[in-house]
């Protein structure tokens, strides 16, 4: 029979089946390996993209509720933390009464922080594998690198001090040096001494490009670190840098202090960097939170079980009320105070929670209507960017610098003097680092400055004590500067982290 | 060849003594009827001529033989007899059937082998055991029948997965056994298979066995054989149920009166007024179960197979449909289950010359092609996140289902002015009554049912085609292919609704989902058996090559015009608006190729030897680690074959002994996990009009050198078959080390990207089981009875981080419930220790540590007293330690089955011993949750409790994760029973029937539990393994059916 055809079949099935090596070698679908994708100027530039993108996680990201103002701010002196009481966001309470354990620490802003340094970093190593790019653009996007990476280290130095520090990123086994505060000053302040030379942000950026680092942005941020440092050696650089951006008549008080924290003030005149969240279209989620969208801020710091509307709020989980004696501070007249006191209790009815006041953040309130347009988790999708430098804090900077550095006093004056004017107060204040400090606190509450202020200035000690209510039980002392390192990282570590003596 | 052996057989006979011819009479009949078989053979052996004959309509026969020839009786699809005639002339000769033939065959992988020569350690489960509990799935079916296998209802939603366990929970990664069905592994959809088409299952337990599954037998092997037809005339049988399902149990929660009577007193006791002045003015209130369990849900099931063969074509086919209501929801749409499954089996005799020739005499090949569709819808449950079930226990008694009259106006009122409020209601015009935010994510359970949620469907199917040639003498080449294909997808849409604060929906949307997966295998076989004299080998050599592959697509739109058209195109958000999504992509691919061998040897049954060797080649690890080898070896030792054993007792028949090493593999991760991709959607925001710009970044970290994970076990067995195998005993041991598990790297977050997986961890399984097997007679009634009885020691070695633990399932306002630990099971219960309630003062007061400070300064009379564990003088959370474990010490199944004449009874029982339940379904940060029963035995006084604490609003130190929450999870279940009746053959000949029976069974009918939830197989695997967040109960089913064959 046909017996040499099945032979045949039997040994082409033989033949066919004798596999390959290539057999096994399996390409993604969908995604490139990253040594062929960076390769390109466009492919650089969405490289630079993804660095900017850790900016918006602190709020709500790695299963933590960690924005970073009101993270630094219940440190300070003018919110509590609120919430139906103390086990919920233990490690906020236990951070405001200097308790937090290694356990219980806020972690996110840790991990959001190294995922934007990893991503600039990457940035940087991936410019080296790009031919065709000019040496302009390839500055441009280096220097954004830098600068974000700088922005980024700056949040776990201030919050841990004593860190792991790396400029390359971490390959097998994925250890990385600690270094101290000073040590980690000292690497930042290098590269933002560089990114400054490279020149490459304008003062200021077009209105497509809001949210780009610029000059400006750089200039502030060296001044932060510069003044928490208390670099005596810098002072006049920072100065310098803080006159820069005044004399470029790029940026101007807003007339109207209430406007700025409505949508409408964003990136108004006095607006130097903010975060970007939006509401129109928004989808971040609580499936997808590191997608850009809008923010939780707002529902975490509004009043629980507010009638929706009331007053032109919505409501919220109650976290955060604002001290009565924050409220007390302002003088009669000060547009700042209801600006930034948002008398909830006299206004409407909610379910009052743990260390309710009546008070609530207006800055960054639930405002009805300001998340109508998001498309996913209505909680998580408001779209109040996020302020984090005001050309008031240029004017404040610049006038305490003159009076650090013995410069002028008139110009100190002046500076103050804008400030203070434009929250309709008309007396002067005479520029004494006391009084700066003050205004400071009037101009920034709920906007994450106070607390590195207190500390810097050695008044820390003196100003965060325990309180008459029995909230705050513990006085701040120089231990508390530095955050417990979270107990998890000092595990992972093998050994090679030391933790903060907190 | 033949006619020489018989000239040389008939030279050896003629030489022996010739003895006298005598005239041979019998009857040959059915030896567990009594039935006279018609047409047997009837051959005297070893005669010079052939001499042989049929029987007749009565079974009988008759022939001439010499006094003391032998006979051989044979017929079709019964064991073939040899008889010695030592003079007898009326002979009652018994035959019985093939199946129990096959009873001493197993089948491992590539091939079968004698169950008397077997080395590893196999448990087999028969279609025999399979109708007795009527699963629905294959999965469900092994539970309560094999030894070692631990089956974890995933819950009694219709069509739900179990998960399937074999000898522990091997590894943290995925400790799913490999699924072999009729040689073609299968990935997913495991429900395509219908139960009844299942001829046997077979568990390769130990390594030996596993091993020529090399990179996948880690967790074990399941084959699946499925039916074949067999040479005769067609068969045909029509099977049907019908059953009422109900929930077996509720849980005895608060009544009204009762509610608000403790609410008042919990308020009291947090120092607030008092909430209800008359609390027993409400009541019983509204049992919110009652209206969310739907009573006597339907279930039925249709069965039609035909089978039958000739000489060159065997052939089966099968259809059935099977429609499960379910206990939650089946009544709103929500939760059921629907299954048409189509199976053609056949096997072609293309060639078949081994009478003539022995090289390329003979070739057979097989189609098996199976279809199935399935359409489900599942409720959400297991959770204590506002799903029907855990609403139903939380939402006071107090409230009504429905708001009515003055009370409905309240409600518009009231929320009129709350974002994405839109009343609700009923399908006959009610509207929902809104529980409000003090319950949490807690929901009126009816409003959530009326939506609609989403449709699942599948298409698969599977087709295995092989062909085998017998090459020469015992050599043969076996090739075959198999394709799953299979297309599954869900769509629905969500209307506009309001649940509750933070659970509403202001934008209608549609979505569908659609998605295809092909896997297609291509293996070839070499196999050669051959015994000479006392030795027998075998050897099988093989190549295999496997690849996955598939795709999907999703889309969705906002909008719906019209909810009766609930479809993307019928909707009318724009893509402009980001009122559409789409997203779709092929899956990666994944491949496997493999080499594979294996010997097998034995003495004159005495001594048997096997080794295997497989290598295999996977695409989920880098070039540097795409191959690994996996050997085993098994040894084998029957006793009774030995010389010195000739003398032993009668009713010992067989002793054998078994010892087996071997390494299996693992590589069940996720593709690209030892390299980098590109990660998009890493997006930013910038500009004035917050422009959504494309961020690209690095997928993760890469780990070139991830292996395979590994998995080395020694299996020590011993068979026992006591008179004349009527009672059959095994008995394991195993001792199984799993290394390098491939989980997660424990390295620090400050890496700043997901960590890479690695091969870091290490888990320790060991057990005994035992089976046991007993077939008797008592007069006319045939009984047979099976045990199966595991223990399992799991330990996890190494986790694999610097800590030694990690935290791993939580609890709202408990804390960590579960953890994994070095030296512990994994996981394990972590909580604190109690001790009692404090009585009085004097009790909190002389609660001291060493130093005299007091241990629960805090404390007040009717607290928690827990225990100090580590010594140090306070409690804290490093007393939190071990307080149980969900995985039980010891499982085991026992079956009985008789038949009396035409009446028959089959019972399955099952249990565990040595597991906790901890019971997380009682939201203790929900202040207006409705309360167990159990809570009005709190204390209340000096002596009125000493394990309940007082009942306080908002407590939190009392309910931290305790041993208060653990519960013994023990459980014995009669999980089936059915009673049947054959009506006799002289009335259904007359029509034709061969058979028909009627029967009557009851599922879950039974069930001894201390355990006072839903259910006690508790349905949480993996971290959250015996921990109840709210289980969607198995249902008691009272069921009528009738099996009919023509």
């Amino acid at each position: 029979m046909k017996l040499k055809y099945i032979i045949v079949g039997f040994i082409s099935t033989l033949l066919i089946s004798g596999c390959s090596e290539s057999f096994l070698e399996v390409d993604s679908p969908t995604d490139e390996t990253i040594d062929t994708y960076f390769t390109t100027e466009a492919h650089i530039q969405e490289a630079v993209v993804a660095a900017y993108e850790p900016l918006h996680w602190p709020d709500w990201a790695m299963s933590e509720y960690n924005p970073i103002n009101i993270m630094s701010d219940i440190m300070a002196d003018d919110i509590w933390v609120g919430g139906q009481d103390k086990t919920d966001n233990k490690n906020w309470h236990l951070m405001m009464n200097y308790e937090s354990l290694p356990n219980y620490v806020i972690k996110g802003i840790w991990t959001d922080a190294y995922s934007g340094v990893k991503r600039c970093n990457d940035v940087i190593k991936y410019l080296g594998w790009c031919d065709n790019i000019s040496t302009e653009n390839e500055n441009y996007y280096k220097a954004q690198a830098l600068a974000l990476k700088v922005f980024y280290y700056n949040w776990l130095w201030k919050f841990w001090g004593n860190i792991p520090y790396y400029e390359e990123n971490l390959s097998s086994p994925f250890i990385a040096d600690q270094i101290s505060a000073d040590s980690v000053y000292t690497n930042m302040i290098n590269n933002l001494e560089t990114v400054i030379n490279m020149d490459a942000f304008p003062m200021k950026e077009t209105a497509d490009n809001y949210g780009r680092v610029t000059k400006a942005m750089v200039y502030m941020l060296y001044a932060e670190i510069v003044m928490y440092q208390k670099d005596e050696s810098r002072y006049a650089t920072a100065l310098s840098y803080m006159e820069e951006i005044i004399n470029s008549g790029q940026y101007s008080l807003a007339s109207d202090f209430t406007g700025i924290f409505l949508e409408s003030g964003e990136w108004g005149s006095g607006s130097i960097y903010e975060v970007i969240y939006k509401d129109d279209d928004a989808v971040r989620s609580w499936d997808n939170p590191l997608y850009p969208g809008g923010t939780i801020l707002p529902t975490l710091i509004s009043p629980h079980s507010w009638a929706d509307g009331t007053d032109g709020h919505d409501q919220g989980w109650g976290f955060c009320p604002v001290r009565q004696s924050t409220y007390d501070m302002y003088e009669e007249g000060d547009t700042r105070r209801d600006a930034t006191c948002w008398n909830a209790a006299a206004v409407g009815d909610y379910n009052h929670r743990y260390q309710d006041t009546g008070f609530f953040l207006e800055k960054y309130a639930a405002l009805t209507g300001n998340n109508e347009d998001q498309k996913a988790d209505a909680q998580l999708n408001w779209n109040n960017n996020l302020r984090i430098y005001r050309y008031a804090e240029t004017l404040l900077n610049a006038a305490e610098l003159l009076v650090r550095t013995s410069g002028s006093m008139t110009d100190a004056s002046t500076y103050l003097n804008l400030v203070h004017h434009r929250a309709g107060l008309t007396d002067n204040v005479s520029p004494t680092i006391d009084n700066i400090i003050k205004e400071r606190h009037l101009e920034f509450v709920g906007e994450g400055k106070r607390y590195w202020d207190l500390i810097r200035t050695d008044k820390a000690e003196s100003t965060l004590v325990p309180d008459e209510f029995g909230y705050r039980t513990n006085t701040w002392s120089n231990s508390k500067k530095y955050l417990p390192i979270p107990q998890s990282e000092i595990d992972a570590a093998n050994g090679t982290l030391v933790q903060n003596n907190y | 060849m033949r006619k020489l052996l018989l000239f040389l057989l008939f030279m050896s006979v003629s030489l022996s003594v010739f003895s006298q011819n005598i005239l041979v009479k019998g009857t040959v009949v059915d030896g567990k009827s009594n039935e006279p078989i018609i047409g047997a053979n009837v051959v005297v052996q070893n005669s010079p001529t052939p001499v042989g004959t049929v029987t007749d309509l009565d079974g009988a026969f008759s022939l001439s033989a010499p006094s003391d020839a032998t006979l051989e009786i044979t017929y079709f699809g019964y064991k073939t007899l040899q008889i010695k005639v030592n003079g007898s002339q009326a002979l009652v000769i018994k035959m019985f059937e093939d199946a129990e033939l096959l009873d001493e065959v197993v089948v491992v992988g590539y091939g079968v082998q004698k169950k008397s020569v077997v080395t590893a350690s196999i448990a087999k489960v028969s279609s025999d055991e399979l109708d007795m509990t009527a699963p629905v799935r294959m999965d469900n079916a092994l539970k309560g029948l094999a030894s070692g296998v631990t089956v974890t209802s995933s819950s009694g939603q219709p069509g739900a997965a179990s998960e399937i366990r074999i000898r522990g929970v091997g590894t943290i990664n995925n400790s799913d056994p490999l699924y072999i069905v009729d040689g073609m592994p299968i990935e997913g959809g495991l429900d395509y298979i219908n139960p009844n088409d299942i001829a046997s299952i077979e568990v390769l337990k130990d390594a030996a066995s596993g091993a020529v599954y090399g990179a996948r037998a880690a967790n074990g092997v399941i084959l699946v054989t499925t039916k074949m037809g067999t040479e005769g005339k067609t068969r045909v049988s029509y099977d049907f149920s019908y059953g009422l399902q109900s929930a077996w149990r509720r849980r005895d929660v608060l009544n009204a009166s009762e509610y608000a009577v403790l609410r008042n007193e919990g308020a009291i006791n947090a120092g607030l007024a008092p909430i209800y002045s008359d609390p027993y003015s409400y009541g019983e209130g509204t049992d919110w179960q009652d209206e969310v369990f739907y009573d006597n849900a339907p279930v039925e099931n249709h069965q039609l197979s035909l089978s039958g063969g000739t000489k060159n074509v065997n052939y089966l086919f099968s259809a059935g449909y099977y429609n499960q209501k379910g206990i939650v929801g089946g009544n709103y749409d929500r939760s059921q289950y629907q299954r048409l499954t189509l199976r053609s089996n056949t096997k072609y005799t293309l060639l078949d010359e081994s009478k003539n020739r022995n090289w390329l005499n003979k070739l057979v090949v097989t189609a098996n092609i199976s279809y199935a569709r399935i359409k489900s819808k599942s409720i959400a449950v297991n959770s204590t996140w506002g799903t029907p079930l855990s609403s139903a226990l939380a939402l006071s008694p107090i409230l009504s289902v429905y708001d009515e009259g003055d009370a409905a106006e309240a409600q518009i009122e009231k929320y009129s002015n709350t974002t994405g409020y839109v009343p609700m209601y009923s399908e006959d015009g009610k509207l929902y009554s809104i529980p409000g935010s003090e319950y949490g994510e807690m929901t009126n359970p009816l409003a959530n049912l009326s939506l609609p949620g989403s449709n699942n469907w599948s298409h698969k199917f599977v087709a295995n085609f092989s062909a085998q040639l017998q090459l020469w003498d015992n050599l043969k080449f076996k090739t075959s292919y198999g394709a799953d294909v299979s297309f599954y997808g869900y769509d629905g849409y969500n209307p506009v609704y309001y649940l509750r604060n933070g659970g509403y929906n202001t934008i209608s949307n549609a979505y569908s989902d659609k998605a295809d997966g092909t896997v297609w295998q291509l293996e070839n076989v070499l196999s050669y058996d051959k015994t000479i004299g006392v030795h027998s080998f075998s050897i099988i050599l093989g190549q295999s090559a496997k690849q996955s592959s598939g795709s999907y697509l999703y889309g969705s739109r906002n909008y719906i015009i019209n909810y009766d058209r609930p479809y993307i195109d019928a909707s009318s958000g724009l893509a402009e608006n980001a009122d559409m999504t789409v997203a779709g992509a092929p899956y990666a691919k994944s491949t496997l190729a493999s080499l594979f061998t294996r010997v097998s040897y034995n003495y004159n049954e005495r001594y048997m030897f096997q080794a295997t060797v497989r290598r295999d080649g996977s695409s989920r690890f880098g070039a540097n680690n795409h191959y690994a080898v996996f050997p085993s070896f098994s040894l084998g030792w029957n006793l009774t074959n030995e010389e010195f054993m000739k003398e032993r007792p009668s009713w010992l028949n067989m002793a054998k002994l078994r010892l087996s090493w071997g390494k299996n593999g693992n590589e069940n991760i996720g593709n690209f996990q030892y390299t980098v991709l590109t990660s998009t959607g890493n997006n930013a925001l910038f500009g004035i009009n917050e422009t959504m710009t494309q961020g690209v970044k690095a997928s993760g970290l890469a780990n070139e050198d991830l292996k395979w994970e590994e998995s080395e076990q020694t299996d020590l067995g011993f068979d026992l078959g006591l008179l004349n195998n009527a009672l059959t005993f095994t008995v394991d041991y195993y001792k199984k080390t799993t290394n390098g598990m491939l989980m997660t790297m424990n390295i620090p977050s400050y890496v700043g990207e997901s960590k890479p997986i690695g091969n870091v961890g290490k888990m320790e399984n060991s057990g005994i089981e035992f089976e046991v097997v007993s077939k008797f007679n008592i007069g006319e009634a045939n009984l047979r009875i099976g045990g199966n009885l595991s223990y399992l020691h799991n330990e996890l070695i190494e986790y694999g981080n610097d800590s030694g633990w990690a935290n791993l399932d939580s609890f709202q306002g408990a804390g960590t419930i579960s953890r994994a630990q070095n030296g512990k099971p994994f996981p394990y219960f972590y909580g604190y220790k109690t001790d009692g309630i404090f009585q009085n003062e004097s009790e909190v007061e002389t609660y001291v540590n060493s130093d005299g400070e007091l241990l629960q300064e805090d404390a007040v009379p009717g607290d928690v007293r827990f225990v100090d564990v580590n010594g140090d003088g306070v409690i804290d959370d490093d007393d939190r330690t071990d307080i149980g474990k969900g995985m039980p010490d010891w499982t085991f199944g026992f079956n009985f089955s008789a038949n009396w004449k035409n009446l028959d009874l089959n019972m399955m029982f099952q249990g565990t011993i040595g597991n906790d339940i901890f019971d997380a379904t009682r939201r203790t940060d929900i202040s207006a949750t409705n309360l167990p029963t159990w809570m009005l035995d709190r204390w209340t006084g000096e002596g009125t409790s000493n394990t309940i604490p007082h009942y306080v609003q908002g407590d939190s130190k009392n309910w931290q994760s305790s041993d208060l929450y653990v519960y013994d999870g023990s459980y014995l279940r009669l999980k089936n029973i059915q009673i049947g009746y054959t009506l006799p053959k002289k009335w259904t000949n007359k029509i034709l029937i061969s058979s028909l029976r009627f029967y009557l069974s009851a599922e879950n009918l039974l069930t001894f539990t201390k355990y006072h939830g839903y259910d006690c197989e508790m349905s949480s695997g993996g971290t959250s393994l015996g921990i109840d967040y709210g289980v969607y109960p198995q249902a008691r089913v009272f069921t009528i059916g009738a099996n009919l064959k023509f």
